[in-house]
């Protein structure tokens, strides 16, 4: 039974569902960029910020951060060669080796930085239809030559849909090579090719069985997308948004 | 444009999507080598150059920067925004457009051969830290041998392995995607 992926749409009416989608493809931007400036107090103001977000939109975050569990080893891993690079005023010191203060901070911002983004981008896939998303690349990429904005809609919203369906098949697999012992083989080249061609058959089946859906439906890239409406919510998050991100880069 | 994709397109564009999916879960997927798990994501794109061909190798790869440029979740970790393409690993993923191109080209040129996949692959891995290494010197101000030494050197024997390991996925998928293909054909055919 597939378990589910915090990386992928839950159904839910918070206010993170409600707001228009353009507006949290622009928000998610602002996030991006702002946290290329930010230090400790607004990193920490925005993680305050994202985690309330998430846990209004009812996201479990324990098995989101089982999720992400390779994601925060790197951080771990960035944070301990920072902390033992940097030259600075050492904090610790053990065997010749030094743990900086500066090391401590850099290494602090460092992975942080990264974490914030991580967390907003899961909240607005948490809280986005596929069908609004790919109405909000539409909007965002029609005005940009040399990109069919369509196909493109279509195909990153088929991304945001196959990513949670990937990681499901993936689980199930491993779990079932697992259970006919393949730990006992040691040869990773073998391990690996055996996980994948598996993996790839169940889900290229999947796929197939995607498109004869969409033909059936008379798929079309013409087709109408969802109708966009900004409301008072919108505009005010908007705002928020703005002030605080001015916020950050006036006062980090 | 084509407003109503023929069925082999709009295959090709699932697939496409797919291998996109493939490439950002390939960030969450490991096999736990003894203490260092390996991580599948750039096998991934290798795989779409191999079993996509240059053309739509490129429309996945670009789809899944694209979709990570305007923030979706979709790089490594789970992270995503423009700052990661200005940041000290964005050569890499820029390099992955090139790189996908050169492996389908190298390995349709060479009939799907054996050593044309190999030679397709490291080909592409070459690209990937051809550009991968120099970006980080230039975003980091680090020098080569430190460069190299980070952002290369570390990761060659996981990149063997994968090239070794990405030959018999190539090897034993393509019938399968070349029969889906040739029934797509004859039925588009037959249907005038």
């Amino acid at each position: 039974m597939p378990q589910p992926t915090p990386l992928g749409f839950r159904p839910g009416r918070s206010i993170p569902h409600r707001l228009d989608p353009r507006f949290k493809l622009i928000l998610l931007a602002m996030v991006g960029i702002a946290t290329l400036q930010a230090d400790f107090r607004g990193l920490a103001a925005l993680t305050v910020l994202i985690l309330a977000a998430l846990r209004h939109t009812g996201i479990p975050l324990a098995s989101m951060a089982r999720e992400m569990r390779y994601f925060v080893l790197l951080l771990v891993l960035v944070f301990i060669a920072r902390a033992l690079s940097t030259p600075g005023e050492a904090l610790l010191s053990a065997a010749g080796v030094s743990v900086t203060r500066e090391g401590v901070l850099a290494g602090g911002r460092v992975c942080w930085r990264p974490a914030c983004v991580a967390a907003a981008a899961i909240l607005f896939v948490v809280a986005t239809r596929p069908s609004e998303l790919r109405g909000a690349v539409i909007w965002l990429l029609a005005p940009v030559p040399g990109i069919p904005e369509r196909r493109a809609g279509t195909m990153i919203s088929l991304l945001v849909r196959f990513i949670p369906m990937v990681l499901d098949q993936a689980r199930e697999t491993s779990d079932a090579q697992r259970a006919r012992c393949i730990e006992c083989r040691k040869n990773p080249v073998a391990r690996m090719a055996v996980l994948t061609i598996a993996l790839l058959r169940r889900i290229f089946e999947d796929a197939d069985r995607l498109v004869a859906a969409m033909e059936a439906r008379c798929y079309s890239e013409d087709r109408t997308g969802p109708a966009f409406g900004a409301t008072r919510l919108d505009w005010l998050v908007l705002l928020g948004a703005v002030l605080f991100c001015a916020g950050l880069f006036l006062v980090p | 444009m084509n407003q109503n994709p023929t069925t082999l397109q709009l295959h090709q564009t699932v697939y496409a999507s797919l291998f996109a999916a493939l490439i950002a879960a390939g960030a969450f997927l490991a096999i736990p080598i003894g203490p260092v798990p390996i991580v599948l994501q750039n096998m991934f794109v290798l795989l779409a150059g191999l079993l996509l061909g240059p053309r739509w190798g490129i429309a996945g790869v670009g789809i899944y920067l694209l979709a990570g440029t305007i923030g979706l979740p979709v790089f490594a970790g789970g992270t995503g925004g423009i700052g990661r393409l200005l940041g000290p690993t964005g050569g890499y993923l820029i390099a992955y457009l090139p790189a996908v191109w050169a492996v389908g080209l190298v390995s349709r040129r060479t009939g799907g051969r054996l050593i044309g996949d190999i030679a397709a692959m490291v080909l592409g891995t070459l690209i990937v830290y051809g550009l991968g290494v120099p970006y980080l010197k230039a975003v980091t101000g680090m020098p080569w041998a430190k460069a190299a030494a980070v952002g290369m050197l570390p990761f060659l024997i996981g990149d063997a392995l994968k090239i070794a390991a990405a030959v018999p996925i190539a090897r034993t998928l393509r019938p399968v995607m070349a029969g889906r293909t040739a029934a797509l054909q004859a039925r588009e055919y037959s249907r005038g």
